[in-house]
């Protein structure tokens, strides 16, 4: 324990941590408040890491009773760290972005695991109590199952394993009596003097690491969005646990900032699935009989294909476009042939925007990273509730890789699996072509009454070479 | 084919002489591209300002002979239904060629003699106040192309009359209120009207049975008027039906309120193929302000207003009923003009000069169709209710939605887009509740637990502290997300990403004491991931955030 209670004469050293803590905790909440907007957003990122600095060099500089070696040692892991950190960020493909975010998750929750057992092994200067071994036991809890379920996370993104859930049976009763297992494990632990109850801070670390591992493992590739802005907030609130175990403040609020950040994100994502917070939590909801109750209405009906002939006509002659992206233009690296269409488009005078859906992609707001890629600018990348009403003056609606946002039978067919999710109402715009590479149903497996609708025309292709194709007949 | 079109007023009508004329240079033009020859009857255009020359100039021929002009012809357009030519000493239901076609207004249901007349000459009679309201039919709804023009001169004529200005104003002399303007009905030409009176800077409400018209009413800016009583009066085909005595006793007892209020009544009110409703009592107009204006669309058909004569200016108790029946021929050159056009998508609708055919599988074609063959095929076989029960809301929105489209010309806004906005402010507020209560349970628990674990109060102490900030940066947390663009949200998780690594600090305040022990190395180790975490993460955002732009 770096700060005992004991120590009631604060010296000059400890009050300049103290303001440099209080004002990385400002700048942490500026950073985020930067976020509001495009305009502020990359000063917010500043203030970011201006806060971050400022926090190491308080620590290294009035930290504590640090000797030559280790402050060397210390200084070598930061660099070394940090230049990990800088090249993965450079070589990062904005498509992996997901898996990205995913496996940073995860080195929170490691790092929070490790500060844990720090912190038991090495107890300072005075002994700990039970409350600071519960809150040890605390971080190392949600520390392990945010490492672990990040792997997951991580694993699935990428596609090194299969993004179709595991349903284990009894899987529910397995993780309720794992949860049970650790929390008991509390008990002894806290009451046990020293470190002799080691054993059971390891076997709760085991538990908890698979119980990570079996909750994601549970969820499928479509629900990814919520599951990574879950881990998102479980990776803030193991630092905030951190702060409560280490009596430090400045984790305390970076910690709450980041976890309700995340919860608040996924609260989006479930409202845009129309799903319960709670069943992401409980997890293993991606595979649950849905709340429509069924498996919705059979489509019935014939797709009508077109070609790029046809479409390139039905766009040359459009005044109004509006494109719609999923997760199939971010599987096929689509953006940059669709900003090269949007860039001939709007040269011919065409109104051309984009709709986004909140779950569209595979982490919140991937899709706009995309085409920020792509240099679209993002005054014409409108949200869900921005465009809506716009669809029925639409001429063309160009769906490029996205079922699930765009199924009408979410607003007419109860029995629907997503009956109730908000959708984009591409079908009240006059022509609808939709670009997709197979006849399949999308990740939630309905089937989509959009792609048999008269006014609609199907153009099975790959995003990308579709995409490069109309521009290439576009500009011809 | 030959068209005919034909003078529609004579010197010796009785007033008011018809200023329309059933074909313009401009649908002319449109005519000879449907492959028919027109001529037109020498001063046909003259009272809606289309000289003879105008006609030649469009490719019709002007006929010397008008008796010929009317035998000649496959098709004779008009505007009012036949009548008396005195001036040729014959009927116009003689003087067509037997089996020709006639298009124009007919009023079957009125005109009875006529129809058998008609139908004994052999004619095929379509009446363009029988076309169905039905959305494909909507160009050919001459019905509504006359009411909008209508509903727009009614509120001209009553300006024309009105003591003051529609608009407020404050002048130096002193303050000017606004004109208040109650408009009966909204169809057509109600929805006309408001729009009218709204842009001369009057208070506008309107009264409607339809409770589906609110939303148009609302749109243009004008207030709904309503009776406490619930019964929706849509009657299909864009006509409301008639009410219950109960509903009509809170309407009439809303009206006599209003009565005191308004300056200017405009009654719209219609019930297809009987006498129009009487809804403006004469107590109600003497409950009105001297100066006050009640202009009655509805006079040709008896009237709303109980004082009202047709076409004339009557002074009851000092406010002035106007009972014109001419409205929509007081602008005769856009009424002869839209008219017109209606005529030509009919004439096109019926396969043009080539493809030529009264074709009764045709909706619209068979609607409006009055005699043919030596029949008389009116009233026309009902049609399947276009209001099914199931959804009496949606489908009667799209009922009215003709009526709107041709009245009001500023675009009903979709409330698709208003339904989302209102459903993002009720989340946000929705999202707080919650929170405060799992925060609450937290503290609750956190604090029994720790009381009975025997942690002395000093510890207690410092916990309620920390559980305090906790709760704090939270509740700033939330407020601070909520106000992210769902643009950056991929930037918003790799900033948290980053500053999550603030578990360096953790790792760093346990780098003391010799390496070769396990608690130092952790910690070492702790601070390599938290690191590659702050690096790896702002990074990557600013690289995120520099390719967003405008």
């Amino acid at each position: 324990m770096p700060t005992s209670p004991e120590v009631f004469l604060p010296n000059a050293m400890d009050v300049f941590k103290t303001l440099a803590w209080v004002i990385a905790g400002v700048l942490f909440i500026s950073s985020l408040r930067g976020l509001a907007s495009q305009e502020t957003a990359r000063r917010g990122n500043g203030y970011g890491i201006v806060g971050m600095v400022l926090a190491i060099v308080a620590m290294l500089v009035a930290g504590s009773d640090h000797e030559v070696s280790t402050l060397s040692f210390l200084i070598g892991a930061l660099a070394i760290g940090a230049t990990i950190g800088v090249v993965m960020a450079q070589r990062v493909a904005m498509t992996a972005m997901p898996e990205m975010v995913a496996v940073l998750h995860s080195f929170v929750g490691l790092a929070a695991v490790l500060v844990g057992y720090a912190a038991y092994l090495e107890p300072g200067h005075a002994g700990i109590d039970a409350a600071e071994r519960v809150e040890i036991w605390l971080d190392v809890l949600i520390g392990a199952i945010t490492f672990t379920g990040s792997i997951v996370a991580f694993l699935k993104l990428r596609g090194s394993v299969s993004g179709k859930p595991l349903l284990l049976p009894g899987r529910h009763l397995a993780n309720l009596l794992m949860f049970t297992a650790s929390l008991g494990m509390v008990v002894p632990f806290a009451t046990m003097a020293g470190t002799e109850a080691l054993p059971f801070l390891l076997g709760m670390t085991v538990l908890a690491c698979i119980l990570g591992l079996h909750l994601v493992a549970a969820i499928g590739g479509a629900d990814m969005p919520v599951v990574v802005s879950m881990l998102n907030s479980y990776s803030g609130w193991t630092a905030a646990a951190a702060g409560f175990m280490l009596n430090n403040n400045l984790l305390i609020i970076t910690g709450a900032l980041v976890g309700s950040s995340g919860a608040i994100l996924s609260t989006i994502m479930c409202r845009a699935m129309n799903r319960s917070i709670w069943s992401v939590i409980f997890g293993g909801f991606g595979a649950d009989v849905p709340a429509g109750g069924g498996n919705g209405a059979k489509v019935e009906g014939d797709m009508t294909e077109t070609t790029i002939d046809e479409l390139t006509e039905e766009l040359r002659n459009a005044k109004e476009v509006i494109i719609v992206p999923g997760f199939g233009m971010a599987a096929a690296r689509a953006q940059h042939a669709v900003r090269q269409l949007v860039d001939i488009l709007r040269k011919r005078g065409v109104n051309t925007r984009f709709a986004i859906h909140p779950v569209a992609g595979r982490l919140p707001g991937h899709m706009n990273v995309l085409l920020a890629e792509a240099s679209v600018p993002y005054d014409i990348v409108m949200e869900m509730d921005e465009i809506n009403g716009d669809f029925p003056n639409t001429d063309v609606v160009f769906v490029v890789g996205a079922n699930d946002i765009v199924n009408p039978a979410a607003q007419t067919d109860n029995t629907s699996p997503i009956y109730g999710m908000p959708v984009l109402e591409v079908w009240k715009a006059k022509r609808v072509v939709v670009l997709k590479r197979s006849r399949g149903a999308g990740y939630a497996g309905v089937d989509n009454p959009l792609f048999v609708s008269p006014t609609t025309r199907m153009l099975f292709k790959d995003a990308k070479a579709g995409m490069e194709e109309l521009v290439a007949k576009l500009m011809a | 084919m030959r068209i005919a079109v034909v003078r529609e007023a004579l010197a010796t009508d009785p007033l008011p002489l018809e200023t329309r004329v059933a074909a313009t240079p401009d649908s002319i033009k449109r005519l000879k591209a449907l492959g028919f020859e027109i001529s037109v009857e020498s001063g046909a255009g003259e009272a809606a300002n289309f000289p003879d020359s105008l006609y030649v100039e469009a490719g019709a021929t002007i006929a010397a002979d008008a008796r010929a002009n009317y035998a000649d012809a496959d098709v004779l357009l008009k505007v009012r239904p036949l009548r008396q030519r005195e001036d040729l000493d014959a009927h116009e239901v003689d003087l067509v060629r037997s089996g020709a076609t006639v298009l124009g207004f007919f009023y079957p249901g009125r005109n009875t003699d006529l129809l058998e007349r008609a139908r004994a000459r052999n004619l095929t009679v379509i009446a363009m106040e029988c076309v169905p309201r039905i959305s494909r039919a909507q160009k050919m709804d001459a019905l509504s192309s006359q009411a909008n023009i209508a509903g727009y001169r009614a509120v001209l004529e009553a300006a024309n009359r009105f003591g003051s200005f529609f608009t407020g104003q404050m002048t130096a002399a002193g303050k000017v209120p606004p004109a208040k303007v109650l408009v009966i009905g909204a169809g057509v030409a109600g929805l006309a009207a408001l729009g009218t009176a709204k842009g001369l800077g009057a208070i506008i409400r309107s009264f409607d049975t339809r409770a589906a018209v609110r939303e148009q009413i609302e749109s243009m800016g004008g207030e709904f008027l309503e009776v406490t009583y619930k019964e929706d009066g849509d009657g299909g085909g864009g006509y409301a039906k008639e009410m219950s005595p109960a509903f009509l006793e809170a309407e009439y007892a809303l009206f006599r309120a209003q009565a005191k209020e308004v300056d200017i009544v405009i009654t719209t009110a219609l019930i297809p193929g009987k006498p129009a409703p009487k809804l403006w009592f004469k107590d109600m107009v003497e409950l009105m302000k001297p100066g006050s204006i009640v202009v009655d669309m509805a006079a040709e058909s008896g009237g709303n207003c109980e004082v009202t004569v047709a076409n004339e200016v009557v002074v009851h108790n000092g406010v002035i009923v106007l009972g014109f029946t001419d409205l929509a021929g007081r602008l005769p050159t856009t009424a002869s003009n839209l008219y017109g056009q209606n005529l030509v998508h009919l004439l096109t609708d019926m396969g043009g000069a080539k493809g030529w055919k009264v074709d009764f599988d045709d909706e619209v074609v068979r609607g409006a169709t009055v005699t043919h063959d030596g029949q008389i095929t009116w009233p026309p076989p009902a049609r399947p209710a276009a209001v099914p029960a199931a959804a009496p809301a949606a489908k009667a929105v799209v009922a009215a939605a003709p009526v709107a489209a041709v009245a009001a010309p500023a675009p009903v806004k979709s409330s698709g887009h208003g339904h989302g906005k209102v459903a993002r402010e009720h989340l946000g507020s929705a999202r707080t509740a919650p929170l405060t209560w799992v925060s609450m349970a937290i503290l609750v628990v956190a604090y029994l637990g720790l009381s009975t674990a025997g942690t002395d109060v000093q510890g207690l102490h410092h916990f309620a502290q920390q559980l305090t900030i906790f709760v704090l940066s939270c509740f700033v947390g939330v407020q601070v997300i909520w106000s992210v663009t769902p643009a950056l949200h991929t930037p918003l998780m790799s900033v948290t990403n980053a500053i999550s690594g603030i578990i360096v600090v953790g790792g760093m305040l346990h780098m003391h004491g010799d390496l070769s022990k396990p608690a130092p190395l952790l910690a070492l180790l702790a601070v390599l991931f938290a690191t590659i975490n702050i690096g790896g993460g702002f990074l990557v955002t600013r690289r995120m955030l520099r390719m967003f732009h405008k």
